[in-house]
């Protein structure tokens, strides 16, 4: 895999670390029921969801 | 359901498990146990009882607090491209058998170091099997609907934990080699991994749409709980600064936990295993966790009145439905997940145990002096009875310390005791100057505080009111309490024992690593680990060692270890690889550290660098030395790479170099053919003209009527002179460029006909039909004067060689794209396939002169292929059912 994509699941893990964390996870944080969820679930396992869908992406375009 | 007919059901999955693993290890290496699947779903030891019951405690007791644990390796997944892969490169090449290994090679092959590590992985891990062994223990009871027994002997669940026990030092040690892959537990994690998943799914969903109805009504009833909005929100910046921190802990933990150690890098076959573990595992752990939250808060409302434990929740809920077979199933998951754990940890416990503690600071002078197998038997009794002691002293830890204590609140103090090890692990791949001292300080240190504000307050008991410790610090000092250390008040007790201790674990590691000098093993190591990529191919280069070793005595060393006919195996594929002379007698660095790693996985690098280091004599390198030399190898490399582009570029060259010869020489026999044909037929005529002359000149009483035939002959060889210097001339100015020809657009049609017409009598002559479509009008691009040269050429040719009756010659016109096609075609005697490009050379024929007479010159075709050429266009003969076939192209349109 060349550096350039590798760097792409870099950018990935900085970007997760921010949406799981202070300030960014405070924006959504409510227990309001959203399909059956607080909506703060849903928040987290919808990124959980993308990261899964980003990588996977990335790896099986690149990965050599 | 009777304890009797549960053990009966344990005992059976466990040989149902035990199965799968000896298939596997029989199977060998085939795509069923040696893939990325297996692979990922092998990682998923993560998931030990503490997710399976764990998880839903906290959910239920505290809210989200339960996601932290896997939100941390989410976040630090992606980067395993980079991290991971570099981590499980610099393990293969130095047959890293624990994290122990892995730490202490790094910092010059320490052993000391390396038993800090190893104490402090037994401290961390001891309690996170207790909790496993807790977990089962207490579902056990809860299936059984038995209570626990105050006297261990008379408690079932000692029996489960001494049958697991025995299971674990059976398999675990099946290799005296601590680096050799497992396969068999490897299939075994991997068979329980998605056991977990599918009977977690089946509760969740049971519990969802069986028990309520869909996600919405547990959300109704579950909101109308007291708390319930509390409790499902972060709540706040402290508890995010919490979040934060649990993050942080799990995110080392997935690296650090020693059973993921082994998992994801010493069990790791390839490489590209990565590929898919990078996005399929947080998937699992997604499914893993998704259905917590219903489990628990259903749980939370079904038991609202009943005070039972939340931990327990996922079997208490189809036993109230009276669901014993999803009861059982859920145990079995849970019982799952909990022997992976344990499994794993502990044999990767017992390796480092036994390598980098018991055996190079007890054992080693005896193994020293004994045979291989005798050797072999000591090492795999010292590691069996290693795991069989952790997995019962972990029992005993979880009946006398942890029996208070929820599932997640043992876990975590496990988290922060092996985060511990975080700064020298993440420093030993990304910062070369980390040293030994620095590393050995850090984890002391930071293992310190921990003990004070984790460790010891949880031994004493959290909970036991009397404990002036825990309540007013150490000595009644205020700042010194030991969940508010100075005064830090507001974070739960692990995020500030996590946040004490690895503040100063770091900043110790990086203050002592940039105040003292390391020596220059350490260094050496430290450019082998941080630049693997450039190592990874012929890492021994990469070992700085300077001395005096006689490879006889390495040898003996080894065989004592592995053997007399592994020994040879091994040191003849060095000799292979390195181009070494089998009759050299002195070892170099490389072969030093060929025979260390081989000794590695059976003793550990503390021990095999010792062991080593006691046969042969080591002279002391300097720090710049081993600098300069690492310098040297890697620009050896470099240049080494540089010469061997050279050499190839130059083989190349030569290559070309030779054909172009080849092709000079071919032209020069082509040239001298050429002048001797040339001169033969030139010769021809004049001959014919100096007899003729002569016997004119000779005779003066010829009759009138020879003579004239005489003066005949000379005018029409005169002639024939003459057209072949033309044509000579005319071959001569195109190849050397000093013809040119003047394009205009025309109607080939027109053009042929204009050719046709002065052989017509030719034609007659010989009976010819001419079969020819001259309605048509075709415009091109070319010099009239010289296609009606090409095109009289080739006829003139066909009517040569057409048979003397029934002779027929056929032109057609063919309209491409770009391009009109002219084909000739006639009913002769056509042209040998292998001379289809030969006709075109000027005086073909003189190569088969002997054989036939010729007929020609033997330059019009190669005029008309240099005509046609300089049109752009092409010129080729074709096979054809009867006779010859010659094609040429003409541009439509200037170009």
């Amino acid at each position: 895999m060349k550096k350039r994509h590798q760097q792409k699941l870099i950018v990935l893990s900085i970007g997760l670390l921010i949406a799981f964390n202070l300030p960014i996870l405070l924006l959504f944080d409510s227990s309001v029921p959203f399909l059956g969820f607080p909506v703060i679930y849903i928040y987290i396992f919808s990124i959980w969801i993308f990261s899964v869908l980003v990588s996977m992406l990335v790896v099986n375009r690149y990965y050599e | 359901m009777s304890s009797i007919v549960l053990i009966f059901i344990l005992l059976g999955y466990l040989g149902f498990l035990f199965y799968i693993a000896h298939w596997a290890e029989k199977k060998g290496n085939i795509k069923w146990t040696n893939n990325s699947y297996i692979f990922t779903l092998s990682l998923a030891v993560y998931c030990t009882a503490w997710t399976y019951y764990g998880s839903i405690g906290v959910a239920a007791n505290s809210g989200l607090n339960y996601l932290p644990i896997y939100i941390g390796p989410i976040i630090i997944i992606p980067a395993w491209i980079i991290i991971l892969r570099k981590i499980i490169r610099i393990s293969k090449i130095n047959k890293i058998a624990s994290i122990a290994d892995f730490i202490s090679l790094r910092y010059g092959n320490s052993r000391f170091l390396g038993a800090i590590v190893t104490l402090v992985c037994v401290f961390g891990i001891l309690p996170y099997i207790a909790l496993q062994l807790k977990a089962i223990s207490e579902t056990f009871h809860i299936v059984t609907m038995t209570s626990p027994n105050s006297l261990v002997f008379n408690d079932t669940t000692t029996y489960v934990a001494v049958a697991l026990a025995l299971f674990a030092s059976y398999y675990g040690t099946r290799y005296v080699d601590a680096s050799e892959k497992r396969k068999g537990i490897v299939m075994a994690v991997a068979m329980e991994s998605i056991l977990k998943l599918v009977f977690f799914i089946g509760i969740g969903v049971y519990v969802t749409f069986f028990v309520f109805e869909g996600f919405n009504d547990i959300y109704n009833q579950a909101s109308q709980l007291v708390n319930f909005k509390e409790k499902n929100r972060i709540g706040g910046i402290t508890q995010g600064i919490n979040w934060f921190f649990l993050c942080m802990v799990s995110l080392f933990a997935i690296f650090l936990l020693p059973r993921q150690f082994h998992m994801s890098v010493v069990e790791n076959n390839r490489e590209k295993h990565l590929k898919t573990a990078i996005w399929l595992f947080p998937l699992y752990l997604l499914i893993f966790n998704f259905f917590v939250y219903p489990i628990a808060w259903g749980g939370n409302v079904l038991f609202k009145d009943t005070p039972v434990n939340a931990d327990t929740y996922s079997l208490l809920i189809p036993q109230l439905f009276n669901n014993e077979f999803l009861t059982v199933m859920v145990f079995l998951g849970g019982f799952s997940a909990a022997i992976s754990m344990i499994v794993v940890s502990s044999i990767s416990l017992s390796t480092m145990l036994s390598n980098n503690l018991l055996i190079p600071y007890t054992f080693l002078g005896k193994l020293n002096n004994q045979e291989q197998i005798t050797n072999n038997k000591k090492i795999v009794n010292i590691r069996k009875i290693g795991i069989f002691s952790l997995i019962i002293t972990a029992y005993f830890i979880y009946r006398f310390f942890a029996l208070d204590y929820n599932l997640v609140s043992i876990g975590l103090i496990s988290f922060v005791i092996i985060a511990q090890l975080a700064p020298s692990f993440f420093g030993a791949i990304f910062w070369r100057r980390g040293s030994r001292l620095g590393a050995i300080w850090s984890i002391l240190i930071g293992f310190s505080i921990c003990m004070y504000t984790l460790l010891v307050p949880y031994a004493i008991g959290i909970t036991n009111t009397a404990s002036t410790f825990v309540n007013e610090g150490l000595f009644q000092i205020e700042l010194l309490k030991p969940f508010q250390l100075f005064g830090l008040n507001y974070l739960d007790p692990v995020p500030h024992a996590l946040f004490w201790s690895l503040l100063f674990n770091t900043f110790i590691y990086f203050a002592v690593s940039v105040s003292f000098k390391g020596n220059y093993r350490e260094r050496n190591y430290a450019e082998m680990y941080v630049d693997i990529d450039k190592y990874s191919t012929n890492h021994e280069n990469a070992f700085v060692w300077k001395g005096t070793a006689y490879i006889s005595d390495i040898k003996k060393v080894l065989v004592r270890f592995l053997g007399e006919e592994r020994t040879k195996r091994a040191l003849k594929i060095f000799n292979a690889k390195y181009n070494v002379d089998s009759n050299e007698e002195l070892a170099d660095a490389r072969l030093v550290k060929f025979a260390e790693n081989l000794l590695t996985g059976h003793i550990g690098t503390a021990s095999a660098r010792i062991l080593i280091s006691s046969v042969v004599k080591e002279e002391k390198v300097t720090l710049p030395e081993v600098l300069k030399i690492l310098e040297e190898s890697k620009e050896n490399i470099i240049i080494n790479k540089k010469l061997i582009e050279t050499s190839n570029e130059l083989k190349k060259i030569s290559s070309q170099l030779k054909n172009a010869n080849e092709n000079l020489v071919a032209k020069d026999k082509q040239k001298d053919e050429f002048l001797d044909t040339v001169t033969h037929e030139l010769r021809t005529p004049i001959t014919a003209i100096r007899a003729a002359s002569e016997i004119l000149h000779d005779d003066d009483e010829i009759p009138e009527e020879l003579k004239k035939q005489f003066l005949q002959n000379i005018i029409s060889e005169s002639d024939r002179l003459n057209r072949l210097i033309d044509k000579i001339l005319d071959l001569e100015k195109f190849e050397t460029g000093k013809q040119t020809i003047n394009p205009t657009l025309n109607n080939l049609i027109e053009t042929i006909k204009k050719s046709v017409e002065p052989l017509q009598h030719l034609i007659k002559n010989k009976n010819i039909a001419i079969k020819f479509d001259s309605s048509a009008e075709i415009i091109c691009f070319y010099d009239e004067d010289r296609i009606v040269q090409v095109v009289t050429n080739l006829i003139s040719n066909s009517i040569k060689f057409c048979p003397e009756t029934n002779g027929k010659i056929t032109i057609k016109c063919k309209v491409e794209k770009d391009f009109v096609k002219t084909s000739v075609i006639d009913n002769g005697k056509g042209i040998n396939a292998a001379d289809f490009e030969a006709i075109f050379e000027k005086f073909y024929q003189s190569t088969n002169q002997n054989i036939k007479k010729p007929v020609g010159s033997g330059l019009g075709l190669a005029i008309c292929k240099q005509i046609i050429e300089h049109h752009k266009g092409e010129i080729w003969a074709k096979e054809s059912k009867k006779g010859a076939c010659i094609v040429f192209t003409l541009p439509k349109k200037e170009e």
